[in-house]
């Protein structure tokens, strides 16, 4: 029968969704209007699911940080690098349930690998303050000029650090094997 | 100068600047694209009519649910311009809605409020944005 042979072949995919309690997944090209499906999607499922509403809050303003972030600069695109609107780039974003009942909410995109180190300087960084300090940072970077490259405004990590229950983690696969491009990964826990 | 309307979006916000009656107001929720390209038009319009006045009283509500940091920082452009009106002898009255369990949004109207003195900043609470 046709559908045992689906189960043998993708179950395992879809057992593992299930083991690791994943409450939504997407992994594909990310335009504005899919982040914004997307958005309307996690917020009506954590409201039905009853979720605290600065839970709710948490979740969903640190889920579209990371979707735009990868708007903006996952190294796979099928826009032109020097479009800033209407762009479309690769990428992935989770939402899982952990079993003591708090979400951890990971995003995975290429990058270009000149751009590793700058992360990972500035990602250290953050790892390393408190949440004062974070808050005080986001105060500063506010008042400031936005930085050169930036297509937000500086504030998009420590936006989703202050919400995470821990600091963020982070790493880069270089042998990913999609392509050349390491890609990176970033894990909120909120 | 025309007023200002641009209907809301998903993820970007009502803006209804009724220049001639000095009531401003954005309403939704504000996570657009290019926030800078978004605001960019909107802060300007505003600077030229501010530009125009002199001891007026400006009505502005604010009414996000969410905005994103890269429309946190237009925003706070906006209002920056608003206090620098402000400043130069006019009223501003700014109501700044949000959702009464959202701290950020409450905590972040109140940084607006010390930064910028020059405008009446009245914070209101709501159950439900």
């Amino acid at each position: 029968m046709t559908s045992c042979k689906i189960a043998d072949k993708y179950g395992s995919f879809f057992n593992l969704a299930r083991e690791h309690q994943i409450i939504f997944y997407y992994v594909g090209y990310f335009s504005q209007h899919i982040v914004a499906a997307m958005a309307d999607a996690v917020k009506l499922q954590l409201e039905v699911a009853g979720v605290a509403a600065p839970t709710r809050r948490k979740l969903f303003s640190s889920f579209v940080e990371m979707a735009q972030n990868i708007i903006h600069y996952s190294a796979d695109s099928l826009t032109p690098a020097s479009q800033t609107d209407g762009e479309l780039r690769h990428g992935s974003v989770c939402i899982r349930r952990e079993f003591d009942g708090s979400f951890s909410l990971l995003c995975a995109n290429p990058i270009e690998p000149l751009m590793a180190e700058g992360l990972r300087v500035k990602l250290t960084a953050l790892r390393s303050m408190t949440l004062e300090e974070i808050k005080l940072a986001y105060r500063q970077t506010l008042r400031e000029d936005t930085p050169d490259g930036s297509k937000g405004a500086g504030l998009g990590f420590l936006t989703v650090a202050r919400d995470a229950r821990e600091p963020l983690e982070f790493d880069f696969d270089a042998n990913d094997e999609s392509g050349d491009s390491p890609v990176f990964y970033l894990k909120a826990a909120i | 100068m025309d007023n200002l309307y641009i209907a809301p979006t998903p993820s970007s916000p009502e803006v209804d600047f009724k220049f001639d009656t000095h009531i401003l107001s954005l309403r939704g929720e504000s996570y657009p694209e290019n926030a800078a390209a978004f605001y960019g038009d909107i802060v300007a319009q505003l600077r030229e009519f501010l530009a125009m006045q002199s001891a007026i009283t400006l009505e502005v509500n604010i009414a996000l649910a969410y905005f994103n940091s890269s429309s946190t920082k237009m925003l706070f452009n906006l209002i920056e311009a608003l206090d620098n009106a402000a400043a130069a002898g006019n009223r501003v009255v700014l109501n700044w809605y949000h959702d009464e369990e959202d701290d950020t949004i409450l905590e972040f109207g109140q940084e607006l409020s010390e930064d910028f003195p020059a405008i009446e900043f009245i914070n209101r609470s709501v159950g439900a944005v």
